[in-house]
């Protein structure tokens, strides 16, 4: 036969030092030398510029802190929920829009204009609803994670390359096979992507919410070092924070097996 | 010819079928009054110009498009809908990209519920037959056009169906991928005694493969000649250097090529219009 497999694109063995990544460490290395300048150099507010030496050690005690673990979980299971919550409405409805022409037109210009609405603005409203603790934040962050996966998920499923539906209508596969053999399997780049926007839209809708009124969790936390001015601890939890955000957008890119898609 | 077509040995009927669509510029006949039947073992071809409504009727065959006139029964058997009976290979690339050559061509086993261990049996048997050993195991981004239309037919083929229906399989490839693919595709068909309708729009493709071909007229859509191919089986791809097969080659051309203008003119004009709605 004429043909030949198309081989797939091998990583390039690359040289001990990418200049890339040479250029990069740079670049964090001239921040933190800029940083440490400015907060020896005096000309601003105490503290507004901690030096690392006093983040650091406001990071060392922190990471021993049983409190501080305390309020992250706190936080965590907030986030956790909220992403069940509002991920799993945001899929359904979703499918449901990205399936049905009628309903979609009927409703997606809500979800367009809500979509982008601030959530916090809803904060008084979850709060005379459920109150000053964890169930309003979880609500908040429900609400704002809930838009970005429903309008991925629907945009995905109208891109979905119709011959393969064609493919399962001709081999007569009940509407539940569509769904789980083709739609989704389908629409896996799309479903993933909006976990991993809906996720980071939860945490920020969550410690928004604990910024704003709470009783625990990290925004809670470091709202409290903000208001008695303790500036290295809030600047430890911040690093903490963003580094455990990653490290979650990491692991949900992982656990969708972004490594298996890109086969095609 | 007997009136009853179970007596002709007519697996599949189609009857009168029209399609209209409704377009901005008005009402469209697609395809009109077609008429014809598939006997049992048959290679049937469907040429025509593009725009001639012969991937319509594809649809319409196929079940896939329920807004016709019309009957099409298969063994007796009114169809409405996609129909067990007929397997059908698209046009367009149409593999699934996240499953395996294996998992691909057992997809519609798995959809009647036939056990894992059947299943995979059935579907290496069938890889096989289309020449893919040894890339059972391949995704379909890792093969070559060719091989991934041979992955589609191998999974039609694997339901076993009495008609197999196929629409241009082999439009996107080169043109020696195409011949060498015919040839494959011909062998199982000899092989398998497969009952099949191509719809083409390649003359020398039609020739090579077909016992008959019908020849369709540019919009509306309707069965211009029947030709019959007398040429012997079995038959390869070396036969498209007889001069006999040069002659249908060309009797058919003569009918297609008033069809192919007329189908051009009509299309300038279309642009031509549509530039002065612009304006």
């Amino acid at each position: 036969m004429a043909e030949t497999g198309r081989l797939r694109q091998t990583a390039v063995a690359s040289p001990a030092i990418n200049p890339v990544t040479l250029l990069r460490i740079a670049i964090i290395l001239a921040v933190l030398a800029a940083w440490e300048f400015l907060a020896h150099s005096g000309w601003l507010y105490r503290d507004v510029v901690p030096s690392l030496l006093s983040i650091g050690r406001a990071m060392a005690a922190l990471l021993t802190d049983r409190n501080y673990y305390f309020n992250l979980g706190v936080t965590a299971a907030e986030i956790g929920a909220a992403l069940a919550i509002g991920g799993s409405a945001g899929l359904v409805v979703g499918l449901v829009l990205g399936a049905n022409r009628f309903l979609a037109r009927a409703f997606e210009p809500y979800l367009y204009y809500l979509g982008p609405t601030p959530k916090i603005i809803f904060f008084p409203i979850m709060i005379m609803w459920f109150g000053v603790g964890p169930e309003s934040k979880v609500a908040l962050g429900t609400l704002s994670c809930f838009f970005p996966v429903a309008l991925n998920v629907a945009a995905g499923m109208r891109q979905i390359d119709k011959v393969l539906v064609r493919v399962g209508r001709s081999f007569r596969a009940s509407t539940w096979q569509m769904v789980q053999k083709i739609y989704l399997p389908a629409m896996r780049h799309p479903i993933i992507n909006g976990v991993r926007l809906g996720f980071g839209f939860a945490l920020i809708g969550t410690l928004l919410a604990e910024t704003k009124l709470s009783n625990k969790g990290i925004g809670f936390l470091i709202i409290q070092t903000y208001s008695i001015f303790d500036m290295p601890a809030m600047y430890a939890m911040l690093i903490v924070l963003f580094v455990l955000a990653i490290g979650a957008n990491a692991l949900i890119g992982k656990l969708g097996g972004l490594d298996s898609i890109k086969r095609n | 010819m007997p009136p009853d077509p179970v007596a002709r040995n007519a697996i599949l009927v189609a009857e009168d079928i029209i399609v209209r669509f409704d377009t901005p510029e008005g009402p469209l006949t697609a395809v009109d009054n077609v008429s014809f039947e598939v006997r049992q073992g048959e290679f049937l071809s469907v040429i025509g110009p593009s725009g001639c409504g012969k991937s319509t009727l594809f649809n319409v065959i196929g079940g896939l498009l329920s807004s016709h006139e019309g009957i099409v029964s298969v063994a007796g058997e009114t169809i409405s809908g996609p129909h067990k009976s007929i397997g059908m290979v698209f046009q367009e690339e149409s593999t699934f990209p996240w499953r395996t050559v294996t998992d691909n061509v057992a997809f519609p086993l798995e959809l009647v519920g036939m056990s894992k261990a059947k299943r995979v049996e059935r579907a290496r048997h069938f890889i096989s037959l289309v020449g893919l050993d040894g890339f059972e195991n391949r995704y379909p981004g890792e093969l070559s056009g060719g091989m991934r239309q041979r992955v589609s037919l191998a999974r039609t083929l694997a339901c076993e169906p009495s008609i197999l229906l196929m629409d241009e399989p082999f439009a996107a490839l080169d043109e020696q991928t195409r011949l060498l693919l015919g040839d494959k595709v011909l062998q199982i068909q000899q092989q398998l005694k497969q009952t099949t309708l191509l719809i083409t729009h390649n003359i020398t493709e039609a020739v090579q493969m077909s016992d008959r071909i019908l020849v369709m007229t540019y919009r509306p859509g309707k069965l211009k000649r029947v030709v019959e191919i007398n040429l012997p089986r079995p038959r390869t791809s070396e036969i498209v250097g007889s001069e006999t097969f040069g002659r249908y080659v060309a009797q058919i051309w003569n009918d297609l090529r008033e069809e192919a203008n007329r189908g051009m003119r009509d299309e300038e004009q279309n642009a031509l219009r549509q530039e002065e709605q612009a304006l």
